[in-house]
């Protein structure tokens, strides 16, 4: 199935695009998608989504019809045809 | 009502424009004169909700911010002058503030959010804002304002993009909810326009004139979320976490 994820902030720096197609296999989750990602994107992009040792970043939200909730939180989520899928690496004010 | 200051002629005439703003009125404007506001930062989010809480009256300003003023804070820092570069920052934003606003009384204090302050300085305000680079920063000010039970308007951004919610401590999740750490990738320099900073900077100030008046509805559980480069704005839900160590407890 695909997915649309959407890229904010720092990974959309890193990946150098705002979204994307992304094929997963029927009823991936969440935490599926993040590690197909963190595998195929690069260090750069990767290293928001996932930490040295391979866990979920704690403070990346992912926003899934229109609830954003930390990856962790939402790991187990599935995931449908069609899905969008936003990341949002932490930023702050200034 | 009774308990709320009066407005004097001069008063009503300087906010003549938004006392027929429906919803806020008289009243609106009397419970502005009597709020203290505190503004954690007055870069170029928290230098925006200055600026636009004192031209909309606000009683009382206390902001907070170390240091002196930097040649390239100016891009963005919209409260200084360019004479100001190497002066202390802090001096530099009040005097826009009172020659905009003279009814409004500023406190400064030249120093940043810490664990030593943070409690003392919300317990001075009725609503805070949170607009500094520093997540240490954020955290603080919200554990204080969910243990005070005070609002807390919490704003970020990066290049093109900005991030607003507002914590109404037993009614919306907290800042931990979302950020249970501080996040070590953050870099607390990332690219920005001055018209991302000051966007977020009246967005914030919105909502603290709603707090404060009783009138729209505030960020309490969303996320505003917007990209300025396609001018996309949205808001989405976000939800208290059980096991969260700063919110849980008080729920
Ligand atoms: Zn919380």
């Amino acid at each position: 199935m695909k997915v649309r994820v959407e890229y904010s902030a720092q990974l959309r720096t890193a990946l150098g695009r705002a979204a994307e197609d992304v094929d997963l296999p029927d009823a991936a989750t969440v935490r599926e998608l993040l590690i197909q990602l963190a595998a195929t994107c690069g260090d750069d992009a990767a290293q928001h989504l996932v930490t040295d040792s391979g866990d979920l970043r704690p403070s990346l939200l992912v926003i899934v019809n229109d609830v954003a909730t930390p990856a962790r939180r939402n790991a187990s989520t599935t995931l449908r045809p069609g899905d969008v899928v936003t990341l949002l690496p932490p930023v702050s004010g200034g | 009502m009774s308990d709320l200051p009066y407005l004097t002629d001069d008063e009503r005439d300087r906010y003549g424009w938004q006392l027929t703003v429906r919803g806020f009125g008289e009243e609106g404007q009397r419970r502005l004169k009597a709020a203290t506001v505190l503004v954690s930062r007055i870069g170029g989010v928290g230098g925006t909700v200055a600026l636009q809480l004192a031209a909309a009256g606000i009683g009382r300003l206390v902001l907070a911010h170390a240091g002196n003023l930097r040649l390239n804070d100016l891009n963005r820092q919209l409260l200084m002058s360019t004479d100001d570069v190497g002066q202390q920052r802090i001096e530099s934003g009040v005097r826009r503030l009172r020659a905009l606003n003279p009814h409004v009384e500023v406190e400064t204090i030249a120093e940043n959010i810490d664990e030593s302050n943070a409690a003392r300085l919300v317990a001075r305000c009725d609503v805070a804002v949170s607009a500094g680079p520093l997540f240490s920063e954020r955290l603080l000010m919200n554990r204080a304002a969910v243990r005070q039970r005070k609002p807390l308007v919490d704003c970020a951004m990066y290049e093109l993009e900005g991030r607003l919610t507002t914590i109404v401590p037993g009614k919306s999740p907290c800042l931990a909810c979302l950020y249970p750490e501080s996040p070590p990738l953050w870099k607390r320099e990332f690219p920005v326009f001055s018209a991302v900073s000051s966007t977020v900077g009246s967005l914030a100030a919105m909502e603290v004139i709603k707090l404060i008046a009783g009138f729209g509805e505030p960020l309490a559980g969303r996320l505003l979320t917007f990209d300025l480069g396609d001018q996309s704005f949205r808001t989405v839900r976000i939800d208290r976490e059980a096991t969260c160590p700063v919110c849980n407890d008080r729920a």
